[in-house]
């Protein structure tokens, strides 16, 4: 049975081949400028006009506002359940993950993907200084 | 019911009329548009123009060297790591002249990691400040002279309207403005890194905040400072002559006149007097 699917593309993976557009070629997808975060930042024009060219070679609907309130609103109108996401290390990403899935109907899945990492096994890698995890990681990094 | 954002447009300048309306207070507080195109082609032709082996190592560290400038692609993921790597490796004449610039990416793929552990405390400091002042000591607000690039320092002004025109800056560029920011004019690393963010294209807070933090000394054993030599063997000709008609008094001397200038509670050992090497 297919299950109806969209993509929550967010400003940490603009990738046309990112791996929700590959898991899932054919769904809707969205991305929203975060008014909130654009204002507190005060992110300057020729930041948002270089994110928008990006956006424009995506197969996507652009919206802005209030983030999880539009993704959610979109899957609403895709009659969707299951929503397919970038993995990103902002804690902001994680925070609009967690407020999606509180506003979807019951039994909605997010799904956060990882794209391959750079170097496997670097979780053990000692974070402290660049040095350390370049000396445990360079062989493989060359490979 | 939500409204859908416009994707027609006929030129660029339509596209940033369009987003001009839309972001009016982005674009009074800085109406300037970079020459950086966005999106996946571009990405692609500068993948494809960018230089991975002994040339990009040699000249890289000079301000008109051989960088890829391909940083605005991946910090939005536009290109992914592994793919600008794979690329790096299999153009360079032989795949391990590719390292130096692999170990950049590297860089980047460190400050991720560091950035999933520190969650919001990637504005914290990550340790205590080696420069014989307390954190207190540091000024909370970026000085408007700054933030205008009217500090009467050519180097520094320069920097600061690239920064602000175009969203790019060097590395080198980036270290210097960093340091003089924090050590020069005593004013503490998170100012810095906001106001980086508001205008670099590629800005994002991992690789920004810990790179300032390493210039700080609050992410690295001692703190990163250089002196006039330093800026004209990477910038050309383009300071030249007698330092007082570029404002650049304050950065002649040998490094161990400078960090005793700028660090007076302090004694840094003679290592620490070594210029470092490129970048980091």
């Amino acid at each position: 049975m297919s299950e109806s699917t969209i993509i929550w593309v967010h400003g940490d993976n603009l990738n046309p081949h990112s791996a929700p557009f590959q898991t899932a070629p054919d769904a809707p997808a969205i991305f929203v400028w975060d008014d909130a975060l654009l204002e507190e930042w005060r992110i300057s024009l020729k930041r948002i006009v270089f994110i928008y060219e990006c956006l424009l070679e995506l197969p996507i609907i652009i919206r802005r506002g209030d983030v999880a309130e539009e993704v959610v609103q979109f899957a609403r109108e895709h009659e969707a359940r299951r929503i397919l996401t970038s993995e990103s290390p902002s804690p902001r990403h994680q925070f609009l993950c967690q407020t999606i899935i509180k506003h979807m109907p019951k039994g909605s899945r997010l799904e956060v993907l990882r794209e391959p990492a750079f170097v496997d096994g670097a979780e053990k890698v000692d974070l402290k200084r660049f040095s350390r995890y370049w000396n445990a990681v360079k062989k493989q990094a060359m490979r | 019911m939500s409204r859908d954002m416009r994707r027609d447009f006929a030129s660029r300048e339509e596209l940033v009329a369009y987003l001009q309306q839309e972001f009016p207070q982005a674009a009074q507080r800085s109406p300037h548009v970079s020459e950086t195109r966005g999106g996946r082609r571009a990405a692609e032709a500068r993948l494809r123009a960018a230089r991975y082996g002994t040339e990009y190592e040699r000249t890289r560290n000079h301000l008109d060297g051989q960088v890829s400038r391909l940083s605005p692609y991946i910090r939005y993921g536009v290109l992914g790591l592994n793919e600008v790597r794979e690329y790096a490796l299999s153009h360079a004449q032989r795949r391990f002249e590719a390292e130096k610039f692999v170990n950049e990416l590297g860089w980047r793929d460190y400050f991720q990691r560091v950035y999933r552990e520190l969650g919001d405390d990637i504005w914290e400091d990550v340790e205590d400040y080696k420069t014989g002042f307390p954190a207190h000591s540091y000024r909370q607000e970026l000085p408007e002279d700054i933030r205008q690039g009217q500090t009467g320092v050519r180097f520094i002004d320069d920097a600061i309207r690239e920064l602000i025109e175009t969203g790019y800056l060097h590395n080198h560029q980036r270290m210097w403005l960093a340091a003089y920011v924090v050590h020069w004019r005593r004013v503490c690393w998170q100012a810095g890194a906001r106001w980086f963010l508001e205008h670099l294209l590629d800005g994002d807070p991992a690789s920004n905040n810990l790179s300032w933090q390493w210039v700080a000394s609050t992410f690295s054993t001692k703190p990163y400072y250089y002196n006039l030599e330093n800026v004209l063997q990477f910038s050309g000709d383009r300071y030249r002559g007698t330092p007082q008609n570029f404002g650049h008094e304050a950065f002649v001397g040998t490094y161990e006149q400078i960090a005793r200038r700028l660090f007076p509670n302090i004694t840094l050992s003679d290592e620490h007097h070594e210029p470092r090497k490129g970048r980091r």
